[in-house]
């Protein structure tokens, strides 16, 4: 495998802050012309953490879109994860704190941003310290929350009271600490940790996870981190993840405890395979590209899949290409994957 | 108690020193209540001080609102005024680059020039890599919040509004000009009358200057209905033409109300003055290379051409000055406002003098007016001088001591100023230029000193900037792209940087090791990890804990852990917690070099496992695999020597097995001399009992000694 450019490179804008930039996403647009992002802040000469959504003008004339902020919401600790729920036009956002604590925030998008916060849990006992990712449910009313402490909660949000019930899934009491999670089904969801382990989980079946990968890692291997992780709505057999030292990978369910790598070190394939060396700090399926021609790629391959790293690179790999396709992308595909790059060169 | 004043209530902070002329008081509002019975102070990031603040307790015990104490955050230093901190941040990172660029492309002529000796290092592309660097780092100084640009010409305006200039940008000019630009020595005077037509304003709000008098009198323009009769029309025009702003004063000469149409009949001479005057200034002969385009006056390149063309220009005014028409002009402020005019043309020192309000202005009219031909930075450096007794001031501005350090080539003064003046970002970066063409510069700045510890003034300034860096979270990250270039104590300094950053956030965290691993520094990792793991470890995350210490490899540590978590797993792995574990273990993964004494568990977990398989009925083959997996942990030295007598009282099943005994003499051998020494060591004083019933041990014992009956008879 070797990498190329692209044939028509993307163009990369930056939009320079002044804060640092704790995560970012995508609203889902009220129109195509309109778009919007909700971006976790964090100042550092004030020490305020924040979350603002803003309007993105792709602002054809001058050289680069701009930001402008519609509402601001100020957290209580810093943000540690935030997903967003594609519901139109007012998206959920969820946004878990470094002090443990779980916020879901509604904004209204026709009516200028406005963002409030419909729901907390706090209490104490719902993490022991931060929580280190969470995922909303897509168009559902439910949210998952991982920590390092290894619980695994699960959060509903059925009405409007402000306090949120929790149900502890499970609690490897730190045994297991995790890192990443993602839903694949209204019922079934991935979580990620130490040493590229997955773990896989059914709410309806108590007591742990139904399933546990580690991969048989080749020898003498560093291992790593799991930072990311996404499914695919129409294959659920596979996750894809993505961690420390520019790794790369996916577990199929039904193939057991072979990952297959797509990038990183010691696949004992030629060296070049390796995108990149430092934290690949999310992963995600190309949703963009290739939507009409999903149906034609075997299901035994991996889609391809859009990465950004600490050190800068954002890219699309694609399995079993001659090539691995290497670009920057388009600012508005998914501001997600710039998150890393902004935090590179916030000033 | 020193420090606290008297009226501790209000907690004011009195400077240490009573004989400090300035003791400036500043009041600290920490809202307590109850007196203050102790303070401490310490740094915080960046220019924070943390003062801690202690209540007194109450004296009768209660405890109130406002007890206690609180922490309070005094920022030190306003910054700079012209400059946002999110502004210094944004240049301090687009200067990484650009630096790390020109100091590879020396350390590449560097080690090509060591190749062949008689070539010089600097010669060649060399010019072009510092004009490149130069100008990345001038790009990074635009001030942000630019004014907006008119779009219609308005014919009032005579001044326009660009960009709000910048102190820091106005001094790299000069560096870029005096240092990087070296060849093009004999057009500093013209990039100077430049410079200063960009830069005036900057001097504004310590010192009057022709910039602010034109602001001023753009303001009255609107009101006036004739603007010759304004004496300060003139004066301001004069001024302007002192310092060559051609293009202001012809545009302000053409709102003379001789031009207007009604009036033309009547002031036909006056306007042909007036024209006259506006006509010559427009073909002012200038030496340099070439213009912006719309730029009045004629360039000339060549010394002959210019001399031919500055004295027929000369020419020129002299005749007019001595014309008949003056006698024919009615109006007395036209008159005499465009004879100084021509005053200022010819050079005449005093006029040059009053029409320009401080040195840096009458220096560069000497320039345009009497000396056009400076060349060198010696009669640069005097006339400079001359100037400076012409118009002294009280006080000097930051750019003033800067040029006067430039024009004196006095690479220590230009050091210290741009310290002063502007920091140590631009210390660390100017020293490129300082060094770039000049051996004496190179040698002072490169020169090890004692005095220093050893290092040259160079690297000490880049010391002192990562260390400013390196003080605030959001930049303590290109803080290692200055320290590598720091031959003596910047390694160490890196090291050090990397060890002191927190551990506690997992991205801090990989972001030290990811830096470690770009230089290299794999002790450095290490040691990050093995901290990072203890603290996981000691906040409860055991798992965490376990994998960074992994990976620091550290042997020890995991086998001191080990013995924390046999503790917990004699207590608690049982059934329902199995899944628990279950995640640990597989942390650990099969490679027992860097599970250290951790390999115990994960054996442990196979043998409970098949044990759990018998119970589930699947009879001999799991019971074959238990056997083996009891047989392994006994023999393995990592095995606990407390787990001894638990393990085998959990295999009371596999020793008593119905069907055949199933474990052979050797085997059987085996463990009762482990029972042995397991008895032998619980007359030890220091030896754990395991929570077992008493009668285990000789439970234990006759198993074996039964099924060592059975195995002899098999065999």
């Amino acid at each position: 495998m070797a990498f190329a450019e692209s044939q028509n490179p993307l163009r990369v804008h930056r939009i320079p802050q002044s804060r640092y930039i704790d995560a970012v996403r995508w609203l889902s647009p009220v129109s195509p012309s309109d778009r919007f992002a909700a971006i976790a802040y964090f100042d550092a000469d004030t020490n305020s953490p924040s979350i603002e959504i803003a309007y993105v003008d792709p602002n054809p004339q001058s050289s680069s879109p701009t930001l402008t902020p519609q509402s601001s919401w100020t957290s209580p600790s810093r943000i540690s994860s935030l997903k967003t729920a594609h519901s139109t036009p007012q998206p959920l956002l969820a946004a878990a704190t470094f002090s443990g604590s779980l916020h879901i925030l509604a904004s209204d998008l026709i009516n200028g941003g406005v963002m409030e916060s419909e729901a907390t849990v706090s209490e104490l006992g719902f993490h022991s310290g931060p929580v280190s990712a969470v995922d909303l449910r897509e168009g559902g009313t439910e949210c998952v929350s991982v920590g390092e402490d290894g619980r695994v909660n699960l959060v509903s949000f059925v009405g409007d009271s402000s306090k949120l019930s929790y149900r502890r899934i499970f609690d490897a009491n730190g045994l297991v600490g995790y890192t990443a999670v993602k839903w694949a089904s209204p019922s079934e969801f991935a979580t990620g940790g130490y040493g590229f382990g997955i773990q896989w989980w059914d709410q309806r079946t108590s007591g742990g996870p139904v399933l546990q990968f580690k991969g048989n890692w080749c020898q003498g291997k560093t291992s790593g981190i799991v930072h990311s992780i996404d499914i695919h709505p129409s294959r659920k057999h596979t996750c894809l993840a993505g961690g420390s030292s520019g790794t790369v990978f996916a577990w199929d369910r039904r193939a057991a405890q072979q990952p297959i790598v797509l990038s990183g070190a010691g696949t004992g394939e030629a060296p070049n395979s390796l995108l990149s060396e430092s934290e690949v700090w999310e992963v995600q399926y190309d949703r963009y590209t290739r939507r009409s021609n999903i149906s034609n790629i075997s299901s035994t391959r991996i889609l391809p899949v859009m990465i950004c790293s600490e050190d800068g690179i954002l890219a699309v790999i694609e399995q079993g290409k001659q090539f691995l396709k290497h670009n920057y992308y388009e600012l508005d595909r998914t501001i997600a994957k710039v998150e890393t790059y902004i935090k590179r060169s916030h000033c | 108690m020193p420090g606290v004043s008297s009226d501790s209530a209000r907690g004011a902070l009195v400077p240490l020193s009573p004989e400090s002329p300035a003791a400036a008081v500043y009041p600290l509002r920490h809202g307590l209540k109850s007196p203050i019975s102790r303070l401490s102070i310490s740094w915080s990031r960046g220019n924070s001080l943390r003062v801690s603040v202690f209540a007194a307790p109450s004296s009768d015990g209660s405890v109130n609102d406002g007890d206690g104490g609180k922490v309070v955050e005094v920022k030190l230093g306003g910054g700079d005024g012209e400059i946002s901190e999110a502004h210094w941040r944004r240049i301090a990172y687009g200067s990484v680059s650009p630096f790390a660029l020109l100091q590879s492309r020396k350390n590449a002529v560097f080690s090509l020039s060591k190749f062949s000796m008689n070539s010089s290092p600097y010669d060649g592309d060399w010019w072009d890599y510092i004009m490149e660097y130069s100008k990345d780092i001038n790009a990074l100084l635009v001030n942000q919040k630019s004014a907006s640009v008119p779009v219609l010409d308005d014919p009032k305006s005579v001044i326009t509004k660009g960009e709000e200039p910048t102190s820091l940008k106005a001094a790299w000019e000069l560096l870029e000009m005096f240092y990087a630009e070296k060849p093009s020595h004999s057009w500093l005077p013209e990039r100077l009358v430049d410079w200063l037509a960009d830069y005036d304003s900057l001097f504004s709000g310590t010192h009057p200057t022709v910039h602010s008098k034109l602001v001023d009198f753009q303001k009255e323009l609107v009101n006036l209905q004739v603007v010759e009769d304004d004496p300060k029309y003139w004066e301001v025009m004069s001024s302007a033409l002192a310092v060559g702003w051609l293009n202001i004063v012809v545009k302000m000469l053409r709102l003379h109300g001789s031009y207007r149409l009604d009036q033309l009949s009547n002031r036909e001479t006056e306007n042909g003055l007036v024209e006259a005057v506006a006509v010559l200034i427009s073909k002012m002969p200038r030496m340099r290379l070439e213009h912006e385009a719309g730029k009045l006056g004629e360039c000339y390149k060549a010394k002959p051409d210019f001399v031919k063309a500055w004295e027929k220009w000369r020419g020129q005014i002299n005749k007019l000055d001595s014309s008949a028409f003056w006698f024919q002009c009615a109006h007395q402020q036209t008159r005499e406002g465009l004879r100084s005019m021509l005053q200022i043309m010819l050079g005449n020192a005093n006029s040059l003098c009053s029409a320009t309000y401080n040195w840096i202005e009458l220096y560069i009219s000497h320039f345009l007016y009497m000396r056009p031909l400076t060349v060198g930075l010696e009669s640069m450096y005097s006339l400079a001088q001359k100037s400076i007794q012409l118009k002294p001031m009280a006080s000097a501005h930051r750019l003033m001591g800067l040029i006067i350090g430039i024009l004196g080539e006095n690479t220590e003064v230009v050091l210290a100023e741009c310290l002063k003046g502007f920091g140590p970002w631009m210390v660390a970066h100017a020293i490129e230029l300082l060094t770039a063409g000049s051996d004496h510069a190179e040698m002072l700045l490169h020169e090890e000193r004692q005095n220093l510890g050893g290092i040259s003034i160079e690297e000490l300034h880049r010391l002192v900037y990562a260390q400013v860096l390196s003080s605030f979270p959001l930049t303590w990250q290109i803080a290692p792209i200055y320290l590598i270039s720091c031959m003596k104590h910047g390694m160490v300094l890196l090291q050090r940087l990397l060890s002191k950053q927190p551990v506690q956030d997992n991205q801090l965290l990989l972001k030290s090791i990811e830096i470690c691993r770009l230089y290299e520094l794999h002790s450095v990792t290490s040691n990050i990890m093995k901290i990072a793991g203890v603290h996981h470890w000691k906040h409860g995350r055991k798992g965490s804990g376990v994998f960074w210490l992994q990976q620091a490899r550290d042997e020890y540590r995991l086998n001191r852990i080990a013995l924390q978590l046999f503790d917990s797993v004699g207590k608690t792995i049982s059934d329902e917690s199995f899944k628990q574990w279950e995640g640990l273990i597989q942390l650990l993964g099969s490679d027992s070099k860097t599970a250290g004494g951790l390999e115990f568990l994960h054996k442990y977990r196979d043998f409970k496992k098949s044990l759990r398989q018998i119970h589930d009925g699947k009879a001999t083959d799991s019971a074959r695999q238990a056997v083996e997996s009891l047989i392994s942990l006994m023999k393995n030295p990592s095995t606990p020597q407390r787990f001894w007598l638990p393990l085998l009282y959990d295999s009371l099943k596999l020793l008593n097995w119905k069907e055949r005994p199933l474990l052979n003499v050797s085997q059987t051998n085996l463990l009762l001399n482990k029972l042995q020494e397991l008895s032998m060591a619980r007359l030890r004083p220091d030896f754990i009992e395991s929570e077992l019933p008493p009668q285990a041990l000789n439970s234990v014992r006759l198993a074996l000694g039964t099924n060592l009956g059975r195995a002899i008879l098999e065999e």
